[in-house]
């Protein structure tokens, strides 16, 4: 990828790793640690960083789904087996082990929404949560019950509001990590049944 | 995709299994066919060795 418009093309259709990215990817790999080979799911993959950092550094295999294609195509020039997917809906009951999600979160005001696939890749409607609750209705179906969440979680988005639609699903949640930055603190939510 | 991916999907629409039918492969993947869902009969794309399981009202979503 050398021609400058295609450049430019990716960097506004895939949101590309930042302070989140980092922080979700470290602190799963802290926590899984040695575990023994386990399958892992990071949803809205991206350009594949997360989740190529994870396979890389666990025993585990490492899908990532993501909507945009574009995105998709990123992830599998990375190495990662990449689906395009709407959230958890083509995955089979139980079959993962670990699922990581940094979802986007952003507040926005409706008027205010682009029609792109930045916005997609950001926006998590007027309360930060339109993305974060279906999600969370529906991992319960591809974890394995034994499983485990990692979500990352914004202060903008709210980590005790998030905690509770977790706990109504049926998960207890855990802060593994924060990062404070000058507009918002980023939390690593480990979530378990 | 791995043909080890069809123990994981599933059709987004039933949950139903899917069926593979291949046009192209390399040693390790499948990078053109179809996935067909053995109960409901949608079929799914896959271009790039990127398999394409969005629901068919959200397949034709471009930004």
């Amino acid at each position: 990828m050398t021609d400058l418009a295609d450049r430019r093309d990716v960097e506004t259709e895939v949101y590309q790793p930042a302070e989140d990215s980092h922080l979700l990817a470290e602190t799963a790999v802290a926590d899984l640690g040695d575990a023994p080979k386990s399958l892992a799911l990071e949803v809205g993959t991206g350009s594949g960083y997360v989740a190529e950092r994870v396979a890389d550094e666990t025993h585990a295999r490492v899908l990532g789904s993501d909507v945009n294609p574009h995105a998709c195509v990123q992830a599998r020039e990375r190495g990662v087996e990449a689906v395009r997917a709407d959230l958890l809906e083509p995955f089979r009951s139980d079959v993962f082990d670990v699922v990581l999600f940094n979802a986007p979160y952003l507040p926005t005001d409706p008027d205010e929404e682009r029609d792109d696939w930045m916005e997609v890749a950001l926006s998590g409607g007027e309360d930060g949560r339109e993305v974060i609750e279906p999600f969370l209705e529906s991992v319960g179906r591809v974890l394995d019950p034994d499983g485990a969440v990692y979500l990352l979680v914004s202060s903008l988005t709210g980590v005790d509001e998030v905690a509770e639609l977790a706990a109504a699903e049926g998960f207890s949640a855990v802060a593994l990590r924060d990062e404070s930055f000058p507009f918002e603190t980023l939390t690593v939510l480990k979530l378990l049944r | 995709m791995k043909q080890s991916l069809m123990d994981i999907i599933c059709c987004p629409l039933d949950k139903q299994e899917l069926e593979l039918d291949a046009t192209e492969t390399d040693d390790e993947e499948v990078i053109t066919g179809t996935l067909t869902c053995t109960e409901c009969g949608e079929t799914y794309p896959i271009e790039d060795g990127i398999p394409n399981l969005l629901p068919p009202d959200m397949r034709d979503v471009e930004a």
